[in-house]
């Protein structure tokens, strides 16, 4: 064990399933940052939330159109990057601990989201950002 | 006759100008310097570039001329003006980038018996340069060419006089950078000196084609390699993308029968065959899809088209006027619709079908935020199939790329470093055994592997290959990933390159700690003063920030790692300014005793304290430390704990990261894996819960069994009276 206090433990929600079910779940966990069944949240940064990334999705899209530049998706990605920490504070405050495909998940720090939703937004922009410069549609 | 008096006046004025900026000689000046658009478009360069300073003697300038283009110098003799010399600029010529992706501009002179008579750098995108590498280096660099000859064999490196190449000294720590530099000057020297006639052509042996046998159709050609196709996209050359390809080329070899024939039809194959000389080739181009033309708008007769080239070797062959032939049309069978169409004529002893060559477009990049247009070319290799050649193609040994080359110079420095790595990985691995057969009082089972590691770093890694890796590395791979990848800039770099491989390796499998307390040189150099400062009598005098205030400065290299990363979005070369916050150069590229006081005094400063107080520079502003760190909150493997690490903090207080929480809990991201509690983890004399069980078991007569992987004594489980063995049944 790499946790001292056992207190710091988190189970999620589809902490029990398994195989493919329980993949699909991680990976729906790390793109849906709201609150799943059984999660709790506040209405209002769950509201919040979603407006921002609706707003986030549109950049893409009109990134993804021609109409918007490298530096302004990068800038809305920041920004919604940012309000997803929150997001995931409220909604679901875990992170895994240790390998990817283990089943340990501990109570996220601050800083453990900050690092979470950094290293994944920019693994996910990255691919997004790439791709589209690779169709040529993105103007660097 | 002369200019008007206005015009002449202009002239001096903008002289005097680009004298101010360009001859200032200083490379901090030449930084990112704005150069005047009509350095690169005039036909007087030498109004706007200081010429007279790398042709000594030179009174007067010619304007451009030739393709690619250069000027003359002349001297008065005896009121008469006598050609001593080229001058030229290596970005008309070439755009090889350096180290930063762009390529370094110089003005390089070259007298008339193509010996190198100066050489000044215009413009400059190399941090390192600003302010790593004292300027004196690369001049002093440059003034190495000054007298060699424009066809001698130079590389950076040592001469070997056997193959009769002349050696030039790189500089420490811009190794990329001198590397590229040597391509620039002798592309750019050669490139002239053909033209005027100082290096001769290479006569190649010419190819014999085999009949006909075949018609083939467009698509057989495209597969075969016959036809081949130059594709540029708007953004290579800074315009906006429309959907529309800035220019899609399609060219071939029409002196091959087949492929000639099947291109123009027998009849035009044969018309076409007529005309040629002997020593003559033809070649097709044409143009299916494109915002320009390949031709050149601005072509006039006499002219040279000045858009395409087709080089072979250090050879390129250029096209005017008389070299063009119409095609109308392209016989073969699924050939694409096109809107632009010729026939060139090669004409030179030198070319041969039978050795690869390549057709180049020579194209202008617009800069977005200057408008101002710098030379960028595009080629593609063609090589007629074996099948096209009688005795299939010949076999040709290819010079092996810049970043092949410096891996095979490196082969010993690079089999040494990746021993290390792996010793220093395996070791790391076998963490559990190391521990077990240390104790609280000797650590050496792990300490000699962690202190070989520091030593060699700081030595090997950190002195002698200055290969220290940088949170400028980080910024300038995250702007080459989004913006432009460049895998022979990452190569040309080996040590550092391999370096990178393990610490992103390493830091998803371990987390950082491995790299930042074992392998990294400035660490390795900060902690091994702390333990020497210990040995000698300073234990006394050295110290631990309380947790409260590490817990709060811990977070400043996170600050300063997110600033540099935004700063670098505005503007790459203050981020690598505001980068010197890593003393890294100071230490070990440059030397504390060869910079400026302020950074003598703030790497000194950071070491000085590193006696007194551990990694000072590592816990509180390191941004690459702070850069490892994140990724490492999803390290797979950490360090072990028990239960009773909540409530007991023997661990906690010999932890010179000060990583242990009050929770008895490791923050993996300021861990440096320095081990000492996992040794204690195992110690039956220094784990508290351990040593408590071993003095029970003692006191009651019970045996120590061995410590299993949870760090307990493996319980003794009493057999049940009645049950009794097997054996004692029977």
């Amino acid at each position: 064990m790499t946790i001292a206090d056992r207190n710091e433990l988190r189970q999620p929600a589809y902490g029990e399933a398994s195989g493919p079910a329980w993949l699909l779940a991680e990976l729906r966990d790390h793109l849906w940052p709201w609150a799943g069944k059984g999660q709790p949240a506040r209405k209002a940064v769950q509201g919040g939330g979603f407006a921002i990334a609706i707003a986030a999705t549109v950049a893409w899209m009109m990134a993804a159109l021609g109409h918007l530049s490298a530096g302004a998706i990068i800038g809305w990605w920041f920004g919604w990057s940012v309000f997803e920490v929150f997001v995931r504070m409220d909604a679901k405050p875990y992170v895994k601990e240790g390998p990817w495909w283990g089943r340990l998940y501990r109570r996220a720090t601050l800083m453990d989201m900050l690092c979470y939703v950094s290293f994944k937004n920019l693994l996910i922009g990255a691919a997004l950002f790439i791709g589209l410069k690779a169709a040529g549609i993105l103007q660097v | 006759m002369k200019p008007p008096l206005l015009t002449r006046l202009r002239r001096q004025a903008a002289t005097l100008l680009a004298g101010l900026t360009l001859a200032g000689g200083s490379l901090a000046d030449t930084y990112e310097v704005k150069l005047p658009p009509e350095l690169s478009s005039s036909p007087r360069m030498c109004d706007y570039a200081p010429c007279k300073d790398v042709m000594p003697g030179a009174t007067s300038f010619s304007e451009r001329k030739g393709q690619p283009p250069y000027v003359e110098a002349y001297a008065d003799a005896g009121g008469q003006k006598k050609l001593i010399g080229y001058v030229m600029l290596s970005t008309d010529i070439t755009d090889i980038p350096a180290y930063s992706g762009k390529p370094v501009v110089t003005l390089i002179g070259m007298d008339t018996a193509g010996k190198f008579s100066g050489v000044k750098i215009l413009k400059h995108s190399e941090p390192i340069l600003l302010l790593g590498i004292p300027e004196s280096a690369l001049i002093k660099f440059n003034n190495q060419y000054l007298g060699k000859f424009v066809g001698d064999n130079i590389e950076i490196g040592k001469s070997r006089p056997e193959e009769n190449l002349i050696g030039l000294d790189a500089i420490t720590g811009a190794t990329v950078t001198v590397i590229a530099q040597n391509q620039v000057m002798m592309l750019s020297g050669g490139e002239v000196a053909k033209q005027v006639g100082i290096l001769k052509p290479v006569v190649r042996p010419q190819a014999k084609f085999p009949p006909v046998t075949t018609a083939p159709g467009w698509a057989q050609l495209v597969e075969d390699g016959s036809v081949q196709r130059l594709t540029v996209k708007p953004e290579e050359v800074g315009l906006k993308n429309d959907g529309r390809p800035y220019m899609d080329l399609w060219f071939g070899y029409l002196n091959q029968p087949t492929v000639g024939q099947a291109i123009l039809g027998k009849d035009g194959y044969d018309g076409l065959m007529g005309r040629l000389k002997e020593g003559e080739h033809a070649i097709f181009i044409i143009k299916t899809a494109g915002m320009d033309s390949f031709k050149g708008s601005g072509f006039v007769r006499g002219g040279i088209y000045d858009r395409v080239q087709v080089r072979q070797g250090g050879d390129a062959f250029t096209f005017r006027d008389l070299d063009y032939l119409n095609l109308w049309g392209v016989s073969a069978a699924g050939a694409p619709a096109f809107d632009e169409s010729a026939i060139f004529i090669i004409r030179g002893k030198s070319f041969s079908a039978a050795f690869p060559w390549k057709l180049v477009f020579l194209g202008n990049k617009i800069d977005k935020e200057t408008a101002a247009k710098t030379f960028a070319n595009f080629d593609r290799e063609y090589w007629l199939a074996d099948a096209y050649l009688e005795g299939g193609r010949p076999k040709i040994v290819k010079p092996d790329p810049t970043w092949l080359k410096v891996w095979k110079d490196k082969a010993v420095d690079i089999g040494i470093f990746v021993t290390l790595l792996l010793v220093i990985s395996i070791a790391y691995a076998s963490r559990d055994k190391l521990v077990r057969r240390s104790s609280r009082h000797n650590k050496w089972p792990v300490n000699a592997f962690k202190y070989t590691g520091w030593v060699v770093s700081i030595g090997f890694v950190g002195f002698y290959a200055m290969a220290q890796p940088s949170i400028t590395q980080v910024l300038t791979w995250f702007h080459s990933r989004l913006f432009q990848w460049n895998w022979e800039l990452f190569l040309s770099d080996p040590l550092i390159f391999i370096f990178w491989i393990f610490i992103i390796v390493t830091v998803f499998i371990w987390g950082r700690g491995l790299f930042c307390g074992w392998m990294c040189p400035f660490g390795s150099l900060s902690e091994l003063l702390y333990k020497l400062g210990g040995a000698i009598g300073l234990k006394r005098f050295q110290t631990h920030l309380p947790q409260a205030l590490h817990d709060k400065l811990k977070w400043l290299k996170y600050v300063i790692f997110f600033g540099l990363l935004a700063v670098s979005f505005f503007s790459m070369g203050l981020a690598e300014k505001l980068a010197e916050v890593e003393p890294f150069k100071t230490t070990f590229l440059v030397g504390i005793l060869n910079r400026s006081w302020p950074y003598s005094l703030f790497a000194a400063g950071l070491l000085g304290i590193s006696i007194f107080v551990e990694r000072p520079f590592c816990k509180y502003l390191c941004p690459l430390g702070a850069a490892l760190a994140m990724p490492t909150t999803f390290r797979w493997f950490g360090l072990k704990r028990k239960d009773e690490c909540t409530s007991c903090k023997a661990c906690a207080k010999g932890c010179g990261s000060l990583a242990i929480d009050v929770k008895g809990n490791i923050d993996q991201r300021e861990c440096m894996l320095c081990l000492d509690c996992m040794v204690l983890y195992y110690d039956d004399h220094a784990c508290p819960p351990l040593a408590q069980e071993r003095k029970r078991r003692e006191k009651t007569g019970q045996p120590l069994t061995p410590i299993n992987g949870k760090g307990y004594f493996i319980p003794i489980k009493p057999v049940p009276m009645d049950k009794k063995p097997q054996g004692a049944q029977a």
